[in-house]
């Protein structure tokens, strides 16, 4: 009934403007960082000269361990309160849950840099509200952001914070998709509710969980804001990640090949983490 | 469906003795209370505490202890904050915000609506594609070098399509999804019924389709005015002039220019999540919806 290529005049629009904004880029930044930049211009051909400098550099070794560092603890805490959060709130029944569910996802949908701002100004900031409070205590001289470990702390506390919404209603979907009948035959079996979680729940759960530790893996390195509005990447480069790293290199330093290069081989990182992303994205609710 | 919901009805009195249950919210509820203030706590209070905060006057905004109602608001914060053309970078959000919304549903629908009623060359490759495309706009920040070197190479920088151009292609593949997932459930009598009285395959699309589809609409519109009323680092990048810049950006160089003044600083972050609470109260539940419908944004 339908023309062979009836269809394809319908998403041709669509395919053109994801061509231009999202894949040819990809191309021409390879074909871009196959040159020496001079003034943001191409001038020689240098083939992966501009790929090699990046494995000379001394720098990037520790940005790379601390985007590892800064990712891994951001997604597994996240992960971790999002499940007992998202467990608990299916238990809350209709009402209940879902205004839970709305307070969970106010710091998702805020933007990312109004609500690292606010998180500074009320719990981090010497002179906010939960440094006040704490002085009040008697805990004086707290300055979170001075220190290399409690700086990337409060970094990844800030990032969990943050993301957690988003993952606590996905996983809330996945519970929802299994039959009750699953956890009741267990019960009267004389399964315990760990039991039950450990050995029903989680096993079924494992598609959307992996789902959401792809995207908030992708999510989190990278991330530009929450580091360059909490600690710019200080103290020294004690939150210095890979995002900062390849803006910085781009448009403070100027240095736009290795910039291209940089973006180019976190890119490829990317692309991996979106191919596991697709053999899962079949699961729906 | 039903079945299995009356039968769980049946057999719930004899799972869960009454007794017990109550013994478990006895046992339990000191520790959801505290769950559920931490909670809400940690997410309220500092969009309570910023508001509040770009009310007050310096003199008690230092005030130690800190003050919670005690104080004459004020607008100060407020008319500091337009007097440095906040409200111009607000005007332009709202209009990339506008637009993009309206370009990504315009492309979506009918290419959501050839995906799953369509059969053509390539179909199942680049509907892959499109979903691959869902977490790769994620990943702003390794393609948006890239992505910058191209436009400037077109010389698509910094101009008022710019930013438009880039969000629809940003949100166009969730949209997308979204909506074939919506489209799926259409009975496919229904069209085949509109095709057989002599519609064309727009007139389906349109009279058809679109009317049934309103729910994924208005999830991935949400979504997708959230999003690009958000986004920063492409705002940053991709556009210099100062009327041209979208809020995001504009907060981030307040926290340069007003340094540690955080009456304007929280005045300008109240303004600009006014717009998303208004949406979110309205519309909560479409933004749940429409993330769990496979729109997959971290």
């Amino acid at each position: 009934m339908h023309s062979r290529h009836a269809g394809l005049t319908y998403i041709v629009p669509a395919f053109a403007l994801l061509g231009l904004v999202l894949f040819s880029p990809v191309f021409y930044g390879f074909w871009f960082s196959l040159f020496r930049i001079q003034y943001g211009a191409p001038t020689d051909f240098v083939g992966l000269d501009n790929f090699v400098r990046l494995l000379d550099d001394p720098t990037l070794g520790g940005t790379l361990s601390r985007s590892t560092v800064f990712t891994v603890f951001a997604v597994l805490f996240t992960i971790l309160i999002a499940l007992a959060l998202s467990v608990w709130i299916h238990k809350l029944g209709e009402k209940r849950g879902f205004i839970v569910q709305m307070i969970v996802i106010v710091p998702w949908i805020i933007s990312t840099v109004v609500a690292t701002l606010l998180f500074r100004w009320v719990f981090v900031n010497d002179i906010g509200l939960a440094l006040s409070l704490a002085r009040m205590a008697g805990f004086n001289d707290i300055r979170l952001l001075n220190d290399p470990t409690s700086a990337m702390t409060l970094l990844i506390a800030v990032s969990v914070w943050k993301r957690i919404g988003y993952a606590v209603i996905i996983l809330l979907a996945g519970l929802k998709s299994i039959p009750d009948d699953y956890e009741e035959a267990a019960l009267i079996d004389g399964a315990n509710s760990w039991q039950i979680f450990r050995r029903i729940t989680l096993p079924l759960l494992k598609t959307p969980l992996l789902l959401v530790a792809i995207v908030l893996t992708l999510s989190n390195l990278n991330t530009v804001e929450t580091p360059l509005v909490l600690t710019g990447g200080g103290p020294g480069n004690a939150t210095r990640i890979l995002p900062i790293e390849v803006f910085d290199r781009a448009f403070v330093n100027y240095d736009l090949g290795s910039a291209t290069a940089l973006a180019l081989v976190m890119f490829l990182g990317n692309i991996l983490l979106v191919l596991a992303y697709v053999r899962l994205a079949k699961w729906k609710t | 469906m039903n079945t299995i919901s009356s039968n769980r009805a049946a057999a719930a009195p004899y799972v869960v003795p009454a007794k017990r249950r109550r013994h478990l919210i006895g046992v339990s509820g000191i520790l959801i209370a505290c769950a559920f203030t931490a909670l809400a706590v940690l997410n309220l209070l500092p969009l309570i505490w910023g508001i509040l905060t770009s009310l007050k006057a310096p003199s008690d905004m230092f005030r130690f202890p800190p003050v919670l109602f005690d104080f004459t608001p004020t607008l100060d914060n407020y008319r500091r904050v337009i007097e440095s053309g906040f409200l111009g970078n607000m005007k332009m959000s709202l209009f990339y915000s506008a637009t993009t919304v309206a370009g990504t549903l315009v492309l979506a629908l009918p290419a959501a609506y050839a995906f799953d009623r369509f059969n053509f060359p390539l179909r199942g490759p680049l509907f892959l594609l499109v979903v691959a495309s869902i977490p790769l706009s994620l990943g702003a920040a390794a393609l948006l070098i890239p992505n910058y070197l191209y436009f400037t190479r077109l010389g698509l920088t910094n101009a008022w399509y710019t930013l438009p151009l880039i969000y629809t292609a940003h949100q166009l593949p969730m949209a997308i999804w979204i909506m074939k997932g919506t489209i799926e459930g259409i009975p496919r009598e229904l069209d085949e019924a509109a095709i057989a009285d002599g519609a064309s395959h727009f007139e389906v699309l349109r009279y058809v389709i679109l009317p049934l589809s309103r729910p994924a609409f208005g999830a991935a519109g949400v979504l997708t005015f959230v999003g690009s009323w958000n986004e920063f680092v492409a705002g940053s990048v991709m556009v210099d002039s100062p009327q041209l810049r979208p809020i995001q950006p504009a907060i981030y160089n307040f926290i340069g220019f007003f340094g540690r003044e955080w009456g304007p600083l929280t005045a300008s972050a109240t303004l600009a999540i006014l717009p998303i609470l208004i949406v979110f109260a309205l519309l909560g539940r479409l933004i749940v919806s429409g993330l769990t419908k496979g729109s997959v944004k971290g």
